[in-house]
């Protein structure tokens, strides 16, 4: 047998990800078993996420930054050998599950200790600016990236089939109370509970890199926070797992304004991204209940948009 | 007339069939769909019983002009039939969010 013979033991489908695919993989490499994770995309891509040599990039930018990641393994390209651009990274134990991650007083070391350590991941996240070559997908920075949210919104309002005065009225409230621009950071913009896996004693990856992007750093504290992504416990502001002080401790400086801005901003964005998931089932591309049924969750977070205006104004 | 029960009774009696009895016998690797059917059942039936009278939703290109922001005439009223229409779709597609914030206030 050749030195770097690689032989697949096992393949199952892993669960979760509407839009990529994750097999579960053993195989024996230079005699070795070992644990690895393949990732490719499934029939329909959503436009705004990245592509697997993207996401690969960042998973490496991101480990040297100390980001908590899978380690990146191999990245392939041509289409001949699965069928789809794939990449492998080594897998990690532990869950991400947000119902159960919410649930748990002791997963990752405790609440307290748990959001802490997400406000850590998050700085190290952001520790990472532009321009970066290996990072080049990205594109240019936004000049003004709370503008250029309200702009891609609409943009993405005005492509839907019918208008959304509840999400409107939410960006108009967005328009008249944006905050001042700051330096761009790279945003993971989907962290948050059930993309973060964790052990019984602490974080053990920061998963689903495919919406990264340069922007505002509160972003990723707002989505984080948003009620609409606390699984149900919406006592526990950081991600329905700890406390909002905890997070912004272990974060460092944090503009609660700003961050609470953005947290107005992450409910119209999950319901834009959801009436897309469900406009995915009504046209044909892929008819299935899932995404069907995310449709369903845009009542109640325009629900949430209309609270949080008029506290916001009161 | 269709012959009765109707789509809403029928609905509601096969969902709490499949909860009761097919939901416990499935392996569970199959639950979260069985979850999933219930729920879509559910939210047919609401819909197929509630042919409610909607308020006419507000114009969202005025909204986006900003020619109801704070302080104009039409912004409490306005605020309002949004709010009255989101409970509306909430009462269909999810009341359990409608009651969470009635608990939140």
């Amino acid at each position: 047998m050749a030195e770097n013979t690689l032989r697949i033991v096992a393949a199952s489908l892993l669960s979760g990800g509407a839009i990529q695919q994750n097999w579960a993989l053993e195989v024996e490499f230079q005699g070795i078993a070992q644990d690895w994770v393949l990732r490719t995309d499934n029939a329909a891509t959503l436009a705004v996420s990245l592509p697997r040599a993207a996401e690969y990039a960042l998973l490496k930018a991101a480990r040297a930054a100390g980001v908590t990641v899978p380690e990146p393994l191999l990245l392939c390209e041509a289409p001949s050998v699965a069928g789809a651009p794939f990449f492998v990274m080594r897998r990690v134990a532990g869950i991400a599950a947000g119902h159960r991650v919410v649930k748990s007083d002791t997963l990752g070391g405790g609440r307290e200790a748990l959001a802490m350590a997400l406000g850590r991941e998050l700085a190290r996240i952001h520790t990472i600016t532009p321009p970066r070559e290996d990072l080049h997908f990205l594109g240019a920075a936004p000049e003004d990236a709370a503008l250029a949210f309200i702009a891609a919104q609409r943009a993405a309002l005005d492509r839907q089939r019918q208008p959304r005065p509840a999400l409107e009225w939410g960006l108009r409230h967005l328009e008249r109370t944006a905050p001042s621009p700051v330096p761009p950071r790279l945003n993971h913009n989907d962290f948050r509970t059930g993309n973060i896996m964790v052990d019984e004693a602490s974080i053990t990856a920061v998963l689903d890199w495919e919406f990264a992007g340069w922007g505002d750093p509160a972003a990723d504290l707002g989505w984080l926070c948003a009620r609409c992504w606390r699984f149900g416990n919406v006592a526990q502001e950081a991600g329905g797992i700890g406390p909002r002080a905890a997070l912004y401790a272990g974060y460092g400086e944090v503009d609660d304004a700003r961050v609470r801005w953005w947290e107005l901003a992450a409910h119209i964005r999950w319901a834009a991204i959801a009436i897309d998931q469900a406009e995915r089932h009504i046209c044909g591309v892929e008819r299935n209940l899932e995404l069907a049924l995310t449709g369903h969750i845009v009542p109640e977070l325009e629900l949430d948009i209309l609270h949080m205006v008029e506290a916001r104004d009161a | 007339m269709h012959e009765q029960p109707d789509a809403a009774d029928l609905l509601e009696t096969a969902r709490a069939l499949l909860l009761a009895e097919l939901l416990p016998a499935l392996p569970a690797s199959k639950t979260f769909a069985a979850r999933m059917i219930a729920n879509a059942m559910a939210i047919a039936a609401r819909a197929t019983a509630n042919p409610t009278a909607w308020p006419e939703p507000p114009d969202a290109a005025l909204i986006r002009a900003g020619v109801y922001d704070p302080g104009t005439p039409q912004h409490d009223e306005v605020a309002a039939r949004l709010l009255a229409i989101a409970q509306m779709r909430c009462a269909i597609s999810n009341p359990r969010a409608l009651r969470n914030h009635d608990l939140a206030g």
